[in-house]
């Protein structure tokens, strides 16, 4: 396990590097955001000012490297913007989106697994038919626009919840359903699948032939086999959810990761966007890390590349 | 349990629910704004952005001010003498204190200038001030400016130069100051919860008009369809930047209502007057007399706009009252371009950007295809806009639709940049208009100068280098209960509000 670990993390470091390599050059491809700063009416000296103030009319290469060395020292630099430590704000904003991505996975498992149980133990019938119904509904339906109805009709019209921003558990319901209603329809779908695989299996008709009940079935034979698909997806749907997050967080105007890198992207904020870059690169490499792990757990049939 | 405790309750649920979601209903104690994104910084020298300003102009005062009527208005200066063309002396009042307790002095007023004007400083500002060239306080009331020449826009311009605590700022260095800033005005900064919102408390020992709120909060809400449901949900108290359809919609809300105000900000069209095919007067007359600048505000902005014949709004000193040019006239646009023969065909690039409104920017080249010129839109992103736009004549595309304001309300802001040579702005080479425009910035004759701006409207009108579209109209939305007129500088001062019952 050791060997595993070490080498993982040797790989680890070089995607990450590569990663913010990446970044680095190419959103400088795109110019520097000194226009961005400056009032329109601002003449070219005063551009020529600021950007020299700001470093970027040093050469690329010298940006890079002192980029890099900056990084050795766990400093991501400073916001060109808002002139405050990169890692101030994305500190102040992490808590907020890992809150989000929590709630929506909450949904979305709460939700997807008991969906894709009944899809896979009732198909053909009714109630299945319904189910697969909602499912369909929300994974065609786009964030932007469910988050939209549900602030209309729970906050304006009912007046049940708060419309957007942050405070009380109230606040994170609205959200987390928006976030999550993609991904339940993803949970529903594996879980769905992973179970008919397992009970077409033959220790599953086995089983069944020896009269064991279908709940029984389910628990102590199929469930932990069908769970392994499931990870893979939770470690993937992490990711998205992180992703996903951007829009749901303009939508509610929750104060997260998603927002600050929208609102860095467009303003050309190199440091923030590096920073994010880094800090998604860096959870991306570890979730799909612990999934590996927890398969060999679950499944000693698994092993590690490396652990024998 | 009894029917009775169950109803009990229910009700106490209900009740602890309502708390729970409308807290602005104390909004009268506790305002709330929303923004769309939150300031970036509060050091008032350090940004220039809506976001910003919105929030820190009511921490800081200035020189001067602009009242409701837009005049020019004492604030920390009480008044102001010109000892020469280049010398202007300002006298100010001396029961100012700041937030910290620590009196405003002429030495707060000179450090501020000079704080803002030096290079090294690297504000973004600085384009607004760099005709200043130095700041002396001649005793603790008295402060001398000196400009390099006669600046007839001064004023206009120190408007917008917050005057910050010398010590403090020295005290605490830039980065701790723009994290908990301290200034002399109307609210005093509480707290900064990043990405969420940014608190104001009411300073009750102002010595000008007080805020109506004990408290306020700035929020960011990005989604304009989000701020409007805010305010019809009850969980806002203000929300700015609404575009037409929002604020149409919210004439049927019984909680909230639309704000709306004429701006100094003007749209207009650019075009390259060094470029084929409009390096001929004439497809540039033509491409003016295209354009339905009245249909357009109807169909498109909600009639809220105002169409203008001069690349100026009456918000702003050097607008021409009665002043004309090349209207909505399609068959002469036709015939213009039938005369100029196959030079009208080339393919004409239309620069925007996605913050632009992007109905406008399709109507355009809708009707100017309409009148025969070949016309494509070229989105980039606004960096890349911005830049190319500010690259000269040579560089910059052939047609591009912009919206300008210089935040000071006088023609020296918006013809100069647009319109003279040394302006990356322009586009427009003509000597006679870059003379007027020199002499209008040079004297302190406010009939000269308006003499002058009246001949550059007038060259601007027949030779067409730009076409002036439209005088915007910035659309905030509000509670029913909240009293308060929208300026054309778009700044929004607490103190300047009002609340009924």
């Amino acid at each position: 396990m050791q060997g595993f670990l070490l080498r993982r993390a040797g790989q680890a470091l070089v995607t990450i590097l590569g990663v913010v390599t990446l970044i680095f050059f190419v959103q400088r491809l795109t110019g520097d955001p000194t226009y961005l700063l400056v009032p329109e009416t601002a003449t070219k000296t005063d551009v020529e000012a600021l950007r020299h103030a700001l470093g970027f009319d040093r050469p690329l290469l010298v940006q890079y490297f002192d980029f890099l060395a900056e990084l050795a020292r766990f400093d991501l630099g400073q916001s060109v913007v808002q002139r405050v430590p990169v890692l101030t704000i994305i500190a102040s904003r992490l808590p907020y989106t890992l809150m989000l991505a929590a709630g929506a996975l909450v949904v979305a498992c709460g939700i997807g697994v008991p969906m894709g149980i009944l899809l896979a133990v009732f198909r053909d019938r009714p109630i299945a038919k319904a189910a697969s119904g909602i499912v369909l509904a929300a994974q065609s339906m786009p964030t932007f626009w469910s988050g939209i109805l549900m602030i209309l009709v729970f906050s304006v019209l009912l007046g049940w919840l708060p419309p957007s921003s942050t405070g009380d558990f109230s606040h994170l319901i609205m959200p987390s359903f928006a976030l999550g209603l993609l991904s339940m329809a993803t949970f529903a779908r594996i879980t769905r699948s992973a179970l008919l695989d397992e009970l077409s299996k033959d220790y599953a008709r086995t089983a069944r032939s020896r009269g064991v009940r279908t709940g029984r079935l389910l628990l102590r034979h199929v469930a932990r086999n069908a769970s392994i698909p499931l990870i893979t997806v939770a470690a993937l749907e992490i990711s998205n959810l992180l992703a996903g997050a951007v829009i749901v967080e303009t939508v509610f105007a929750w104060p997260g990761i998603g927002q600050v890198t929208v609102q860095a992207i467009l303003a050309r904020d190199f440091m923030i966007v590096q920073g994010v870059v880094l800090m998604g690169a860096f959870v991306t490499v570890l979730l799909n890390l612990l999934s590996d792990v927890l398969y060999s757990i679950i499944d000693p049939r698994i092993v590690l590349e490396g652990t024998r | 349990m009894t029917p009775l405790s169950r109803n009990a309750r229910l009700a106490a649920l209900a009740a602890a629910l309502a708390l729970s979601t409308a807290p602005a209903h104390a909004s009268k104690e506790r305002f709330i704004v929303d923004l769309v994104n939150e300031p970036s910084s509060l050091d008032p020298q350090v940004q220039w952005n809506p976001d910003s300003y919105y929030v820190y102009r009511n921490i800081f005062d200035n020189l001067v001010t602009r009242n409701d009527k837009g005049e020019i208005v004492p604030q920390v200066a009480t008044s102001w003498k010109y000892l020469s063309d280049t010398e202007i002396e300002f006298e100010l009042r001396s029961d100012i204190l700041f937030h910290d307790g620590s009196k405003l002095t002429a030495e707060d007023v000179a450090y501020s200038v000079k704080r803002i004007t030096d290079p090294k400083f690297g504000s973004p500002q600085l384009g607004q001030f760099d005709k200043i060239t130095d700041a002396v306080a001649l005793s603790p009331t008295k402060v001398k400016l000196t400009t390099n020449g006669a600046y007839p826009a001064l004023l206009a311009q120190l408007v917008k130069l917050s005057i910050v605590p010398k010590a403090v700022v020295e005290a605490v260095g830039k980065d701790a100051f723009n994290l908990k800033p301290v200034g002399s005005g109307p609210y005093k900064f509480e707290g900064w919860q990043r990405g969420v919102q940014v608190s104001l408390s009411r300073n009750d020992a102002y010595w000008g008009d007080k805020g109506p709120f004990p408290a306020v909060i700035f929020r960011a809400v990005p989604d304009g369809a989000t701020r409007v449901a805010n305010l019809q949900a009850g969980t806002s108290d203000l929300g700015v930047t609404l575009d037409s359809d929002q604020a149409a919609q919210l004439k049927s809300s019984a909680k909230a209502k639309a704000l709306i105000g004429l701006t100094e900000r003007v749209a207009y069209l650019r075009l390259n007057t060094t470029k084929p095919p409009f390096d001929n007067v004439k497809l540039r007359v033509a491409a003016a007399h295209a354009i339905d600048k009245e249909g357009m505000v109807d169909g498109l902005l909600g009639g809220f706009d105002k169409p203008v014949s001069q690349l100026l709004t009456p918000a702003s000193f050097g607008w021409i009252e009665g002043m004309t040019g090349p209207n909505y006239d399609l068959a002469k646009a036709k015939a213009l371009i039938a005369e100029a023969g196959p030079a009208a065909k080339a393919e004409i690039e239309l620069a925007t950007a996605p913050v632009f409104d992007q109905r406008i920017v399709q109507a355009i080249q809708q009707q100017l295809v309409d009148a025969g010129f070949t016309v494509k839109i070229a989105m980039t992103d606004m960096a890349t806009y911005l830049k190319r736009s500010q690259a000269g004549p040579e560089a910059t595309s052939t047609l591009s639709f912009g919206r300008w304001s210089c935040a000071c309300q006088d023609a020296d802001g918006v013809l100069f940049p647009l319109v003279h040579k040394s302006s990356g702005w322009s586009a427009y080479r003509n000597p006679k208009a870059d003379s007027l425009l020199e002499e209008a910035r040079q004297t302190l004759d406010k009939d000269k100068r308006l003499a002058a701006y009246k001949q550059v409207h007038e060259i601007i009108a027949t030779e067409a280098p730009l076409v002036p579209l439209y005088q915007a109209a910035v659309l905030y939305g509000a509670t029913k209960n909240l009293q308060f007129k929208p300026t054309p500088n778009e700044s929004m001062f607490l103190n300047r509000m009002s609340w009924v019952d």
